[in-house]
């Protein structure tokens, strides 16, 4: 075959001189993140539980999500912070999963002394139409709901049994999200990466929390307050602030 | 690799090696391994990215502008050795997210004729009575009219057929119960099954391999040199790319979105409940009720691909559920009684609805969901009785209208947009 020709030079010159692309950078380590949901107490579970609310209902939860923006180490030494990742969508929608969700970064050896990432879908990327992301992406047409409300940064749906009667047909929707709510979050906590001891990153998310934070507990009983989408985000603003607060980090 | 203080002379033979190595492994791919390209290295060879590709690979390295002249001999390189069957590129509108094509099946002429012939063609079944075609009718938006489909000898099967409107952008499952990975793997199911083609894999093959007309053009679309390489495989992607070809972007909605068409009242009335305008406070129509459809039926191809219980059975126990639907496939308890969200393109031409069937009109689809349905603990919180005064449900039955576009289902080659070369 006349094609193989020309491989010829290739070849050779492959074997006098070409090593593989990447060297070995000894000075990386992987790090994954476990992303845990909670409701109250206990371990988030799609459907499958039964969860008290404060004032008495019971719910199911059938949906939690939030997005992350530029998700980021703070070095020790205060040098630039290490992006992660742009953007993530945590998120609990079946009864199949499991409470925790883990991603997997590389990032560089050495001490840091902290975790930040935005709560919701930052500006820049809020502003892009879901066409021009992958069909399969995470800015994917999914969680975007039109051209004014833009992408959904978290939502929390479940259904409540209001009179105690064993049936939860009371919906619960909480949509939330537009620029002017999203939010930066930081932990401050030293860490070291080395690439073999490294300990555990957990980021914990408490739909409870957000509900309710153990002062003040929002309506869910006010037929006003069991549907929260779109434009009327004012009525869910005390939702998103509790949500923002009650993340906490884990470093074991 | 780092060139910095290195010899130039030196970094342009590293680079130039480096180029070539990139090149030599494609076309290893191709001519040696015999896979062929990534879809992401199939547009780099047929377009103008070919060069930023290089350039990414090779000059990255450090090389620098230097390497620009080993480009063109590499393009040249390139022109000389083209694959025979080229991919061909099937405009998409631009309100789209690109269909996701697998790297191992990429549209090409050869195989996209035969999938259409071979989607229409009865061969595929054990008496050569029933075609993909039969169940799947063009003019019906590749639905066939009835409450539950009926197979070969009469058979009457479990659920309603879907329609195939924009049905390679789905990305996550198919089926009603999400069973299929993907086309190419579902295109398997319905020769076998016994409600629908009651077919064998290996009598179909054997025809195929004998057929005068088929064998030579299933040897050229998939490279095949002997008859015993013939598998199921090579059928069900062939009627995978018939299958992405089926492009809808022209409905009236569509060209709403685009500018170049309005709503008339009763439409825009109905396409505020679908899109739930009422959530805004201010906006003109406050007042009204939201329908919540968008969560799941979200455009543009009107479905988030999810599976829900949109309430069609009062289930005081989720085992109740007469077809378990998801929950058959997950075994999960709370996925008995939950179905995926189908397309609403084209809806007003498929009759009956739902995944038995069960509705024969669009009115009776806008009472369902305006009662809020039956209960069961896993519906979606999303359906709830709405409120809807006869009006309204006009509206929202005039917007479901305007996701038909006729010049999809009119269409003589049974796809909508014209093929160019590239
Ligand atoms: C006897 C009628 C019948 C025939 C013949 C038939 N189908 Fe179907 N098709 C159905 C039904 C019914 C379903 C839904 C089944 C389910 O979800 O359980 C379906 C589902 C599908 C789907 C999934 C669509 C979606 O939205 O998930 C595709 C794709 C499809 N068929 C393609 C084909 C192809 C290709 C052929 C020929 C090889 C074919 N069908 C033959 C009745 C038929
Ligand atoms: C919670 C998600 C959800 C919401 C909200 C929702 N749907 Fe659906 N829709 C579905 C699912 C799931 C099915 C299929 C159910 C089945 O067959 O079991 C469906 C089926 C349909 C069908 C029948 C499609 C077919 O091909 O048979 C129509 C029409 C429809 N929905 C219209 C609407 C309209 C109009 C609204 C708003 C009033 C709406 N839907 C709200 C999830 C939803």
């Amino acid at each position: 075959m006349k094609s193989y020709f020309y491989f010829l030079l290739p070849l050779l010159l492959l074997i006098v001189s070409c090593e593989d692309d990447d060297d070995p950078v000894s000075t990386e380590a992987e790090l994954s993140i476990a992303f845990r949901g909670e409701f109250g107490e206990d371990d988030l579970a799609i459907q499958s539980a039964t969860y008290d609310y404060p004032t008495g209902e019971q719910l199911k939860v059938l949906l939690f999500q939030y997005y992350l923006s530029d998700l980021e180490l703070l070095p020790a030494d205060g040098g630039d912070a290490v992006r992660l990742s742009d953007i993530e969508l945590i998120r609990w929608m079946s009864a199949t999963e499991g409470p925790v969700a883990t991603k997997t970064y590389t990032v560089p050896t050495g001490d840091y002394q902290g975790i930040r990432f935005g709560l919701g879908v930052k500006p820049e990327l809020n502003a892009q139409d879901p066409n021009n992301s992958p069909a399969d992406g995470t800015l994917n047409e999914n969680e975007f709901w039109n051209a004014s409300a833009r992408y959904v940064f978290a939502k929390i749906e479940a259904n409540a049994d209001m009179e105690g009667d064993g049936v939860f047909d009371t919906p619960l929707t909480y949509h939330m999200g537009s620029d002017a709510l999203y939010t930066t979050i930081t932990f401050t906590q030293d860490f070291s990466l080395d690439g073999s001891n490294d300990p555990q990153l957990t980021i914990i998310s408490d739909v409870l929390a957000a509900l309710s934070d153990g002062n003040n507990t929002f309506d869910i009983s006010d037929a006003d307050q069991q549907r929260v989408h779109g434009g009327n985000q004012a009525i869910a603003s005390d939702i998103w602030n509790r949500l923002a607060n009650q993340f906490e980090l884990e470093v074991r | 690799m780092r060139l910095e203080g290195i010899h130039p002379y030196f970094t342009i033979v590293v680079a130039f090696c480096h180029c070539l190595y990139r090149l030599f492994s494609s076309f290893k791919k191709i001519f040696i391994e015999g896979s062929p390209l990534s879809s992401e290295e199939r547009a780099a060879w047929t377009s103008e990215q070919t060069r930023r590709v290089l350039r990414r690979s090779c000059a990255a390295k450090g090389a620098g502008g230097e390497v620009s002249v080993f480009i063109a001999a590499l393009l040249l390189l390139l022109t000389a050795c083209q694959p025979a069957e080229e991919p061909v590129l099937i405009p998409e509108p631009e309100a789209f997210a690109s269909i996701i094509y697998p790297s191992d099946n990429p549209t090409t002429r050869a195989g996209l004729a035969l999938g259409r012939d071979l989607f229409f063609d009865p061969i595929l079944s054990a008496d050569s009575t029933i075609s993909c075609g039969t169940c799947h009718q063009p003019e019906r938006a590749f639905t066939d009219g009835l409450e539950k489909s009926i197979g070969i000898y009469g058979r009457v099967g479990r659920r309603n057929a879907p329609g195939l409107t924009n049905v390679g952008y789905l990305y996550e499952t198919l089926f009603w119960d999400g069973r299929a990975d993907n086309l190419e793997a579902q295109a398997l199911h319905p020769i076998a099954e016994a409600n629908e083609m009651g077919g064998s894999w290996p009598l179909v093959v054997s025809k195929l391999r004998q057929h005068a007309d088929y064998w030579p053009r299933l040897q050229e679309a998939f490279g095949l040199t002997a008859k015993k390489e013939l598998s199921p495989d090579h059928v069900g992607k062939a009627l995978a790319q018939f299958q992405r070809s089926l492009i809808s972007g022209d409905s009236k909605y569509d060209r709403v979105e685009r500018g170049v068409d309005t709503y008339d009242e009763l439409e825009a009335l109905g396409y505020a409940i679908f899109f739930d305008l009422a959530d805004d406070p201010d906006g003109a129509f406050a007042n009204l009720p939201t329908g919540e459809c968008a969560h799941c039926h979200t455009p543009p191809h009107f479905t988030n691909q999810r599976f829900f219980n949109n309430g069609l059975d009062l289930a005081h126990d989720l085992a109740d559920f007469d077809d378990a639907g998801r929950g058959a496939i997950t075994e999960n308890p709370f996925d008995r009684g939950v179905f995926r969200t189908p397309t609403l393109r084209n809806i007003a031409l498929t009759a009956p609805y739902m995944h038995d069937g069960r509705m024969k009109t669009l009115a009776e689809v806008v009472d369902h969901y305006n009662s809020g349905g039956q209960y069961a603990e896993n519906r979606s919180a999303n359906v709830f009785p709405l409120g809807l005064n006869p009006r309204q449900k006009a509206g929202l039955l005039a917007f479901l209208q305007t996701l038909t576009d006729t010049s999809f289902v009119n269409n003589e080659n049974y796809r909508p947009l014209q093929l160019s070369g590239e």
